[in-house]
């Protein structure tokens, strides 16, 4: 090895690195057999549908990288130590979260909310050692002093956190816990996650780096990919893995309980099943049309003077799309304009400003369910709020000028014309603050020279508003109205709780969402929910790419 | 040691003593101050040979948890080497059924819980909770009503009924709840009296109803919400009903059903005596603006806590088929994938006696299930309303009542989607009667080919 010859190493880091690639021998056979047998559905390893699936992945991985780790050991390559690291990494996040789980951590974590309190008055302490050590700062002449400050607090948080410990139960805790890992499959794991751990060092410790060439800019890397990992394994479990698992789910029936059967693109085949029939007289019935065991009439149209009816499938995805479009054409520019318009105003230095743009906030924190159910009962026709004041008004109106104005009496919620517009006006509300306070953070990036110009150039308000806050507010805008999109095509919470049932009146308020929702967890059917899903993440994939692309064309001034 | 590594070290531990510390041993100490008596028994620490039971209902109230919770307790001291652990469900509107179904998807989901009528089939056929038969052995289903354990007790596979999926845990009907200050005050005839002289028909209802709307433009004769039980009964009243005797087809476009739509239409849209269709009729009622609001025996508590106007129920108007009523009901299944099958058929067993079922009743919420004269009784006492009979009524079988069922062919949530959409399109004037029986089973079919 060119390397080698340069770079003397102790006997002890060779050997821990030759055991480690043995290691790594070892692991690789274990991995193989498991996956072979997992694969052959051994009696030892009979695991069903996905979990089977993803342990062969997992072994088949576990066996290849180290496999390939052990040949980059032993030729002492830099390669060899990022592979051995990744493998042994991954290893010891596995038996280490199994170990816990099978200590019953999880599950007994809720104890230690009721013991703690047992030792808040021991926490006390911990504060005051802080507050006497970071009091000797306060002599920065006096050296000695300040030490010995810093030395009593350090004892002094010290003994106080081993008696908060005391307090809430460490010691019959420490005895159930190796009461716990008498048992020896609760031990094999322990020893497992304290077997990948010592593997880890052995790569890890400063003289085997050197010993396998890596440098600086390699240790970085991987302390970066340290840091990063929490996130990234995060992000790879809980939703790049159920993502994928959808994506396979919507190719089947499944039905969230095991029964599940490989229908290829039937769930798609069914969401995208249009029949368009002509009509000889718009007032035919759907049965005269169309094959009704089929397809369901969702609408008709007039074409060159004839008359069709379109026909689908599955009518109630297309309608929910439609509803989920609407709902986005009106709701985004009704929680982006008037946004703009009222951080404009709440930027300005006005006493008192800072509470309106708390109070214009507000719905933005405030729990959907609650505020839902809040609207609920002003849209109500009978007894609700807004139709009272309309009504008061209308009265108002007819007393005072003598007219004959009619009171509407609004349906809010259970009109199909009115109850989308309904939950538009709640959602703009609601989103309103949220994208003030983003154009707030936008507005006080444009530099007041620019205002200060226009005024001495002789622009009046809305000019310098027009010319100099649009423009240079492009940036915030294009978010704000990407996320409010995102956001308005994933409509679910205020829906599900505001309409009655759920979706209506006539499916008229029915999204996408509530409708795969229905489907995945009322209906049984998961797999064709999944497809939905994913239609809809297409849908809403192709919106995003279009904004992106017009944002990239447009001239959009960057502060 | 450096500072670095010193304090690596101090995080560890920490880290270390607070998940160290979270491995306390099962049963927490109990503080000195705290009587021994108020510790709940779920607590206690079992012994070593004793099975842990966990069971689950869909309460409305608190004073409902906490009567289960009593019963749980008590039913735990009953039962030998069984611990019973009591979870109150969500409410319908926090999705009981979805949280119940995650659950039951995930392996978590109690041993005995409670479903509704209309889901026994779904839950049945996907193998999630367990036939009884065979622990039940000759186990009298007499003693229940006939019509939820018809259902209970049909086989799919064999069309007889000789299978056992659960006990009905209790059962309602409507009525319909009267604002009786209304009424006078539009000098209307009393619906009770009416109901007595055999002279309670549509149109003596729908007189009643017309009178009290004539009292202003925010006061209504009747109200009902916007789901499947409410025009059931219209239909029921008039011979009609949503399925085939099979119940394997719509029959929704039969010329009874339509008749007992177009008579529930003509309230809302031709007579305009009802609070528009879709809204929550409950609010408007309780505010004293509505006569004779429709509902089941769980909106009774409600209604005592909130009116405060003179109330009492009447059974519903006859038909031109006669009386016509529904009657709900929901049971206690026993989760296919339990441990203690014996055990949880006992608790099932055990939660639907008499006893058992009269302490219920007498919350004035659930009519026992059980042919029970000691249940009856105990329902009966819960006053106001004054004519607790008219539920009873409902429930015989000169009402003609209908018994809520599964659909054993078919999906009935979608059925009830279907459904619920084109009745809604009627109510609101938006689609004629015609256009419904032309179309609506033809929609409505399809689930029944899946």
């Amino acid at each position: 090895m060119l390397g080698n010859a340069f770079i003397s190493i102790d006997p002890k880091t060779k050997n821990l690195i030759r055991v480690t690639s043995v290691w790594h021998i070892v692991l690789a056979a274990v991995a193989l057999i498991l996956g072979i047998a997992t694969a052959a559905g051994s009696v030892l390893l009979e695991l069903r549908g996905v979990l089977r699936i993803v342990l062969i992945v997992i072994c088949i991985f576990t066996a290849a990288a180290s496999g390939w780790a052990v040949y980059e050991l032993w030729g002492f390559r830099r390669r060899g130590r990022t592979i051995s690291l990744v493998v042994n990494y991954l290893g010891f996040i596995l038996f280490f979260v199994l170990s816990l789980h099978f200590l019953q951590v999880f599950i007994d974590i809720d104890k230690l909310g009721e013991t703690f309190g047992r030792g808040l008055i021991a926490l006390v302490g911990v504060v005051i050692g802080y507050l006497i050590s970071a009091f000797g700062d306060r002599f920065e002449g006096k050296p000695e002093l300040s030490q010995q400050y810093s030395k009593v607090g350090k004892w002094v948080a010290l003994i106080s956190f081993f008696v908060f410990l005391l307090l809430v139960g460490i010691i019959p805790a420490i005895a159930t816990l190796i009461s716990r890992m008498a048992n020896p499959f609760i031990f094999s794991l322990v020893l497992m996650t304290a077997v990948f751990g010592f593997f880890i060092w052995t790569i890890w410790r400063e003289p085997s780096a050197a010993a396998l060439k890596a440098n600086n800019a390699h240790k970085e890397a991987l302390d970066g990919f340290l840091f990063l990992s929490p996130n990234l394994l995060g992000f790879l479990l809980f939703f790049a893995g159920p993502l994928l698992f959808s994506l396979y789910v919507s190719f089947t029936d499944w039905d969230a309980f095991g029964n599940k059967n490989w229908v290829g693109l039937q769930n798609y085949a069914k969401i995208f099943n249009l029949n368009v029939q002509p009509m000889d007289s718009p007032d035919m019935v759907v049965t005269e049309v169309l094959d009704t065991t089929v397809y369901d009439e969702l609408t008709r149209v007039k074409l060159l003077g004839k008359n069709f009816m379109i026909g689908a499938q599955d009518k109630l995805f297309w309608i929910s799309l439609r509803n989920t479009l609407l709902f986005g054409l009106l709701a985004v520019p009704l929680s982006v304009i008037p946004a703009l318009l009222l951080s404009n105003v709440l930027n300005s230095k006005i006493p008192g400003m800072k509470f309106f743009r708390a109070v214009y906030f507000l719905p933005s924190i405030a729990a959907t369910v609650g505020v839902s159910l809040i609207w609920q009962w002003l849209y109500n026709a009978a007894v609700g709020n807004i139709n009272y004041f309309i009504t008061v008004a209308v009265n108002f109106f007819n007393s005072t000028f003598g007219l004959a104005l009619v009171d509407p009496q609004i349906r809010w919620l259970s009109d199909t014309k009115t109850a989308l517009i309904a939950i538009v006006i709640m959602a703009a509300w609601q989103t309103m603050g949220y994208n003030t306070v983003l154009f707030l953070a936008g507005l006080q990036n444009i530099p007041k020279e620019l205002y200060e110009a226009a005024v001495v150039d002789g622009a009046g308000t809305f000019r310098k508003f027009w010319n100099i806050t649009v423009p240079l507010l492009a940036p915030t805008t294009f978010f704000v109205i990407t996320t409010s999109i995102i956001q308005a095509l994933q409509m679910f919470e205020q829906v599900f709780v505001m309409t009655n049932p759920p979706g209506g009146p006539n499916n008229s308020t029915l999204t996408v969402v509530l409708y795969l929702y229905q489907n995945g967890f009322q209906r049984f059917k998961q797999g064709y929910a999944s497809a939905t899903a994913w239609v809809l993440f297409l849908v809403i994939f192709g919106v995003t790419l279009f904004q992106f692309q017009r944002q990239r064309n447009s001239e959009a001034y960057d502060i | 040691m450096n500072r670095k590594l010193f304090a690596s070290l101090i995080v560890l531990l920490v880290t270390l003593s607070m998940v160290l510390t979270a491995c306390q041993p099962a049963a927490p100490e109990t503080p000195a101050e705290q009587p021994a008596a108020e510790q709940p028994a779920a607590e206690e620490p079992a012994s070593t040979d004793e099975v842990t039971l966990r069971w689950r209902t869909r309460p409305d109230n608190q004073a409902e948890i906490d009567v289960y919770s009593a019963i749980s307790e008590e039913l735990d001291a009953e039962m030998d080497g069984v611990s019973l652990v009591y979870e109150p469900g969500g409410s319908e509107s926090s999705s009981y059924q979805d949280v119940l179904k995650t659950e039951i998807g995930a392996g978590t989901a109690p041993d005995v819980f409670w479903i509704p009528g209309t889901d026994v089939a779904d839950f049945a056929t996907r193998g999630l909770i367990m036939e009884l038969s065979d622990v039940a052995g000759d186990f009298d289903t007499t003693a229940f009503y006939a019509g939820p354990m018809f259902h209970l007790t049909y086989n799919p596979e064999t069309g007889a009924n000789d299978a056992l999926w659960g006990l009905p845990r209790d059962v309602s009907t409507f009525a319909l709840y009267l604002n009786m200050d209304l009424i006078n005050e539009a000098g209307a005839a009393d619906p009770r009296e009416l109901a007595k002289n055999g002279e309670w028909t549509w149109e003596a209802f729908l007189d009643v109803a017309q009178k009290v709307r004539a009292l202003g433009s925010d006061i209504y004769g009747y109200g009902a919400n916007a789901w499947w039980g409410p025009y059931a009964t219209w239909l029921n009243a008039a011979g009609g009903g949503f399925f085939t005797p099979d119940r394997d087809a719509c029959a929704l476009d039969t010329e009874e059903s339509i008749a007992g739509l177009d008579f529930e239409r003509s309230l809302y849209v031709d007579y305009d005596v009802a609070v528009p269709y879709g809204e929550d009729s409950e609010p408007p009622f309780l505010a004293g603006k509505v006569a004779m609001f429709q509902n089941g025996r769980w909106a009774t508590p409600g209604v005592r806590a909130n009116a405060d106007f003179a109330w009492d129920v009447v059974g519903l108007p006859e038909g031109p088929n006669g009386p016509g009523n529904w009657l709900f009901w929901g049971a206690y299944v026993v989760n296919a994938n339990t441990e203690h099958p014996e055990e949880a058929w006992a608790l099932a067993q055990k939660l639907t006696e008499a006893s058992t079922q009269a302490k219920i009743s007498a919350l004035g919420t659930n009519i026992p299930s059980r042919v029970s004269q000691e249940a009856l009784d105990a329902f009966l006492t819960f006053t106001p309303p004054d004519n607790n009979q008219a539920f009873l009524d409902g429930i015989a079988a000169e009402s003609n009542p209908t018994a809520e069922g599964p659909l054993w062919v078919g999906n009935w949530p979608e059925f009830d989607a279907i459904m619920g959409a084109k009745v809604n399109a009627v109510m609101t004037g938006e689609l004629s009667v015609d256009e419904f029986k032309a179309t609506i089973c033809s929609e409505a079919n399809k689930v029944f080919q899946q």
